[in-house]
């Protein structure tokens, strides 16, 4: 090809331009339909009543009063569930599910909120109030596991060792003894909700022998492997759809046993049943981040030369599944130093699964390691923007690959510069403004790139209307706009005639919306199909009967729509005209390729942020982040900048206020709510000023992009609790960072 | 959500008379639904006083400001004679809640606000408060949020409301309207400590309505401010909060008011600190010690402990801020 | 809203027993509604469901959140703490009704201009509290105001950033096609 399609992503047109949102409208219009919204003919509603035990057996449930509420047709548990399959519940064959365990398996309970019953009612009143008229009677155990972070688990030999999940080179233990400069502390991190705005929410429909799910999902291909799995029918029986997600931040990405009992009651009801878990269970059975304890040994030589890293992490997983929030997965990557360990350990509490949250273990593992690195520069007496830089990793020295791109010393200089970091006076508590104490206080940040497989579909239709489809989701961070942009791209035809249909198992396969990896996986296999349908139109075009008949479809270039030969330019909408067809179909795929082995892929970025801590009341606030991110080409910069910003707001939430709390005595979840779960309002918003690279990655795709969704997030509680130090004098390893933890050593004042 | 029987009050009279022991007068919404939501409120019938005549703010002849009960707490916030004469009660209605909270709530369901203890809203969890000899499991639970004053071996449950703090610094009285008539309550003695009935809540009898709250005449020449201190920047229940006015003869203090929320069983009046600021030079010293007085009966618990700092801390910048206030006055007056 | 609502008609009680449902008569959108609804029914359930008006979303069902914020006689409030029984007479508005004649609010025009916002789920409830807030002359102009009067709209994406300049630019067309003032506040009557 001689045209624009074959280096359209070098010097593009609408890809990496503002681009308003193309789904944009029908969320500013209410007319979006999102999964809790949606109504079928018959259908039933489902209301899920929780354990309220985190440990025991349910010894009785009492239904007849319940049973008897108007409305009530059924009301499905143990007793009466019908017997599913478990699925094999992995990555590789696509039906990863996020609690292995199927709901109403049996009668133990293991932890606060596990569904115990599920009241199928006519309207969604009297599914609530009967669900509240549930009796279950329980023989509670004593002996439930609160938290990692209670006394008796807050130990380096505490969980089960995973070695597969541990790497180490040199010799990090004898060198760390060696170091003339130590650092070796401990870190913990409460366990978070993801509290997405749309809670879980599943409408299953029967249709004969086939299923159709409506699913607030990251991922419908996994829900629709699974699915098959556990009740025993092929994949081509099952259609799960998700048009429109109201956020997931990674517990959408795997199917919930809400799902399963929804399909599995609608089956025995003979009848449409929807279910909208209550915010209430949604935080108690709906994932949660799990609390971490994390070790961090740094050694340096005088100079500021990192010797040896070692980083322990125990992290909490469930007791009906396993999972792993791999704190140390970003450290061997992070800095230039030969003697490195990373360990992680797991260890089983009575919570609902954990699952990935938003940068899942890295977000937290450079908190203790971008704290640790704050508290070296402060031992060595150096600046810590100078201590990055001295160990600044030129190649991955993980694997000894080069770097596909990678431009941190452009960050940390440039936010630097607009932050003001020179102005910095790094005496403790010496900046101050009224009854204010200034903080500043800085972080590196970094989140791996990775691409999945994908196919996608694209259709040239005679209207002059381009269609693309593909079953990866939206799930907000702009998937839609930038698939129509790359199809706009590649033909020239108006983001307005383009349509994109995504979150479908009808579609062609596509990835999982999670890990920053929906861009640079799913826009290739998009370009690969628009590529395919104009080669396919090109060939109509030149046989018998077309536009150009007879000439080199090599020969034909693509502008605004339209084949030219030079002399000619013919509308697609033409072409397929001469020759009577409603349309031509191009099909691609991609997948990662060789240059997986040749180079490393990473994104990385710097956060300056600016507290403002009044000690007289004890109320510190953030009031201004300055960040540059490197992630490769921001295919559309404000949905890009958008995720940054959102991030940084969401990393206030960790750095300051987000704790899951549980009762120590018995593992019962006690703040599972919108107002004693604290997350960022709008008054909480600081100043943000993120600025985008612009380095395209070609060495990782042809768009150059390596995905925006994590790293935001990424080494803001760092460089908040850095902060705190400058202005405090006081170093603050544990998050969130309570008002009680800054008044410990505080007076009135 | 059970079900329950719905019906509209035509008069402040015949809403007085109808409502069973079971039933629940509804204004706003705001704290009733939600905890009918959470069944931890179960009322039989509920009755809708909205559109009863009792939304007007009117200043008597004898310089008090009488607020009907329906007054929205947004309209309270902004009303003329509130912002101009009570600004310590604008600056609390709005550091509550929310702007929609706000636009729903009225004065008297405000003061009808139950707690936000997370005990009392689980039915699984024991409290006495909700489900009296059950027991408390706030008291060695998670109890960071709780009581450290006026708390009892029952009941360790903050009052949640911002604006009752206001009002207990200014003074009021209550206008309750029953089956057996009219009376009046002062507002500090409406609301009850838990004792060993933290059930009982406040000096309401079966069938009576709050129709009006009165405040006591303004504190004049005065500065006032509400400090209210949470976790994030707006849109909490406070941790500490406090209401202070001061008045100011030269360089001492006149009359001092101070009132603390976030941090006892109800709406905190300081007599004791107020007593000791009169005739103190209006400095941090003396806010200092009269912060001490304040917090001297504390009891904290496992997890709160940090509140009698931070409650002391929410005194001394409110006196502080008031301080300057009535320095602003006097001046502007001299 | 005055004292002089008291003598409106339908004031008799509705006496409805355990469950039963009742009429309630209200304006929606513009145009006049009369349902069946029970009485434990929330305004936002009846909306969502019973009406299929998904755009007032649910995101906490306690007041906690904003998601379900919708005008009641021109004032924001929480759908989900709120009985349909209650509006009897009362002028509600939701998304579905905020663009005119196919055209969008200034709120919608600035929130897709400004990208303010992600997923959407919390966006209508942010549009509701700021195209009140614009009409509201209480609520002061500068963007430490906004962001206290918004901060019942809970957006856990964190386009707060994208939301207060949408908001701000929104205000130059707000202001000019004149809706400010135009809602009455209960002030003058209270």
């Amino acid at each position: 090809m001689n045209d624009m399609t074959q280096s359209a992503f070098h010097k593009p047109k609408v890809v990496g331009q503002r681009t308003p949102r193309v789904d944009g409208e029908f969320k500013l219009t209410g007319r979006a339909g999102y999964t809790g919204e949606l109504h079928v003919e018959g259908m039933l509603y489902g209301y899920p009543v929780p354990a309220t035990i985190a440990n025991g057996e349910l010894e009785a449930l009492e239904l007849d009063e319940a049973l008897a509420m108007p409305g009530v047709v059924d009301i499905f548990h143990h007793g009466n569930f019908p017997k599913l399959h478990r699925s094999p519940n992995s990555m590789g064959h696509g039906d990863q599910v996020s609690e292995v365990r199927l709901p109403f398996e049996d009668e133990r309970i293991y932890y606060h909120g596990q569904y115990i019953a599920l009241v199928a009612a006519e309207s969604f009143e009297q599914a609530r109030a009967a669900a509240q008229r549930v009796v279950a009677r329980y023989r509670q155990k004593t002996g439930a596991v609160s938290s990692l972070l209670d006394g008796d688990h807050d130990s380096d030999e505490e969980g089960q060792l995973l070695e597969s999940a541990g790497s180490s080179r040199g010799d990090p233990e004898a060198a760390f003894d060696g170091s003339a400069v130590k650092i070796d502390e401990v870190y913990h991190i409460a366990a978070e909700s993801h509290l997405q705005m749309e809670m879980h929410a599943t409408l299953a429909e029967w249709q004969g022998e086939k299923l159709v799910v409506h699913e607030s999902s990251q991922g419908v291909f996994y829900q629709r492997n699974a699915m098959a799995r556990i009740f025993d029918m092929p994949q081509e029986h099952l259609e799960v759809i998700s048009h429109y997600i109201g956020s997931g931040f990674g517990n959408k990405l795997f199917m919930w046993p809400h799902a399963v009992a929804t399909a599995g009651a609608a089956r025995e009801l003979g009848r449409p049943l929807k279910v909208v878990l209550p915010r209430q269970q949604d935080m108690m059975s709906g994932g949660n981040r799990p609390a971490s304890r994390q070790r961090i040994r740094l050694g340096a030589d005088r100079e500021g030369r990192l010797t040896s890293v070692i980083h322990d992490s125990t992290t909490e997983t469930s007791l009906v599944d396993q999972y792993v929030d791999a704190c140390g997965s970003a450290t061997p990557s992070f800095y230039a130093c030969d003697n490195l360990a990373v360990s992680q350990r797991i260890l089983p509490v009575n919570h609902g699964t954990p699952c990935p949250m938003r940068a899942p273990g890295e977000v937290s593992g450079i908190f203790a390691l971008e704290t640790a690195m704050d508290e070296l520069a402060v031992a060595l007496e150096m600046d810590p923007v100078e201590l990055r830089l001295k160990n600044y990793a030129e190649s991955d020295p993980s694997s000894g690959l080069p770097w596909s791109s990678k431009q941190l010393d452009k960050c940390l200089q440039s936010a630097a510069e607009r932050f003001g970091w020179a102005q910095r006076n790094p005496q403790i508590g010496s900046m101050r403004d009224g009854d204010e104490i200034i903080g500043y206080g800085m972080a590196s940040c970094t989140w791996f790139a990775g691409r999945q497989p994908c196919e996608a579909r694209v259709e040239l239709r005679a209207d002059g209307t381009l269609f693309a489809a593909c079953g990866t989701q939206d799930i907000g961070t702009g998937t839609y706009t930038i698939v129509a942009q790359t199809v706009a791209e590649l033909t020239g035809v108006k983001l307005s005639d383009i349509e994109v249909k995504l979150g479908e198992t009808s579609l062609p396969a596509g990835p999982l919306s999670g890990g920053s990896m929906a861009t640079a996986t799913t826009l290739p296999a998009v370009a690969a199909a628009v590529r395919d349908a104009l080669s396919a139109l090109k060939e109509v075009a030149t046989g018998s009967g077309g536009a150009f008949e007879g000439a080199d479809a090599d020969s034909l270039t693509v502008a605004d729509g339209a084949f030219s030969d030079g002399n000619r330019t013919v509308s697609f909408a033409d072409v397929l005209a001469a020759n009577r067809l409603a349309s031509v179909n191009g099909k691609g795929s991609s997948a990662p390729g060789d240059e997986q082995g040749e180079y490393s892929f990473r994104s990385f970025g710097a956060h300056f942020v600016e507290v403002r801590f009044d000690p007289g009341i004890s109320r510190v606030r953030v009031a201004r982040v300055v960040s540059t991110m490197d992630i490769g080409r921001a295919i559309n910069p404000p949905t890009a900048r958008n995720q940054v910003e959102g991030g940084i707001v969401m990393g206030i939430g960790m750095g300051l206020f987000e704790k899951l709390d549980y009762d120590p005595r018995d593992a019962r979840l006690i703040n599972s709510n919108v107002a004693d779960y604290i997350v960022p309002v709008h008054a909480d918003a600081p100043e943000i000023d993120v600025e985008l690279l612009d380095y395209p990655d070609f060495k990782f795709n042809e768009f150059g992009a390596r995905g925006v969704g994590e790293i935001g997030l990424t080494g803001i509680a760092p460089a908040i609790s850095n902060a705190l130090y400058h202005a405090t004098g006081k170093r603050y390893r544990d998050l969130p960072v309570t008002i009680e933890a800054l008044l410990a050593d505080q007076r009135s004042a | 959500m059970r079900p329950f029987a719905f019906s509209r009050a035509d008069s402040v009279d015949h809403a007085a008379h109808q409502t069973a022991p079971t039933a629940a007068f509804v204004a706003g919404g705001t704290t009733l639904l939600d905890l009918v939501k959470l069944d931890v409120m179960r009322p039989t019938a509920l009755v809708d006083i909205n559109t009863l005549p009792l939304k007007r703010v009117e200043r008597l002849d004898d310089g008090r400001l009488k607020i009907g009960a329906l007054v929205t707490n947004t309209d309270l916030a902004h009303h003329e004679e509130v912002k101009a004469h009570y600004p310590v009660l604008s600056q609390a209605l709005l550091a509550g809640a929310s702007t929609q909270l706000r636009n729903m709530a009225t004065t008297a369901g405000n003061v009808m606000q139950r707690t936000r203890c997370p005990y009392y809203r689980d039915p699984a969890a024991a409290c006495n408060r909700r489900a009296p000899g059950s027991g408390c499991d706030a008291r060695d639970g998670i109890n960071r949020m709780h009581a450290v004053l006026g708390g009892s071996t029952d009941c360790v449950a903050v009052h949640p409301s911002d604006m009752c703090v206001a009002m207990a610094a200014i003074g009021a009285t209550l206008t309750l309207k029953g089956p057996d008539g009219e009376r009046e309550v002062a507002f500090g003695e409406f609301h009850r400590l838990p004792g060993d009935t933290p059930h009982i809540e406040h000096d309401l009898r079966d069938g009576e309505l709050i129709t009006a709250i009165t405040l006591d005449a303004p504190l004049v020449p005065a500065g006032s401010h509400y400090l209210k201190l949470r976790d994030r920047a707006s849109y909490e229940f406070a941790l500490a909060s406090c209401a202070a006015q001061l008045s100011l003869d030269g360089e001492l203090i006149g009359e001092a008011r101070v009132a603390l929320g976030g941090v006892a069983t109800k709406p905190w009046r300081c007599a004791e600190a107020e007593a000791a600021l009169v005739g103190q030079p209006a400095e941090i010293a003396s806010f200092e010690r009269a912060a001490e007085i304040a917090l001297a009966d504390a009891r904290p618990l496992a997890h709160n402990g940090f509140k009698v700092t931070l409650a002391k801390q929410a005194i001394v910048r409110a006196l502080r801020e008031a301080a300057r206030c009535a320095g602003e006055t006097q001046e502007a007056s001299a | 809203m005055d004292d002089s609502v008291h003598s409106s008609p339908n004031k008799s009680p509705l006496g409805t027993g355990d469950g039963e449902p009742l009429t309630v008569n209200f304006t929606l959108n513009g145009k006049a509604t009369s349902l069946q609804v029970a009485p434990n029914a929330v305004l936002l359930d009846v909306l969502r469901e019973q009406l299929q008006l998904g755009g007032t979303k649910k995101g906490c069902d306690h007041g906690q959140c904003g998601a379900c914020t919708v005008h009641v006689d021109g004032q924001a409030m929480n759908s989900c703490l709120r009985l349909a029984a209650m509006c009897e007479g009362q002028h509600v508005t939701t998304v579905e009704g905020l663009s005119r004649d196919g055209e969008l609010h200034p709120v919608q025009q600035s929130f897709l201009e400004c990208d303010a916002f992600q997923c959407g789920y919390c966006t209508p409830g942010q549009m509701m509290s700021a195209s009140a807030l614009l009409a509201d002359e209480r609520i002061g102009t500068d963007d430490a105001s906004v962001k206290e009067a918004m901060s019942g709209n809970i957006c856990r994406c964190g386009a707060y950033k994208n939301i207060l300049e949408a908001i701000q630019q929104a205000r130059l067309a707000y202001d000019a096609t004149a809706e400010r003032g135009s809602v009455q506040r209960k002030e003058g009557a209270a």
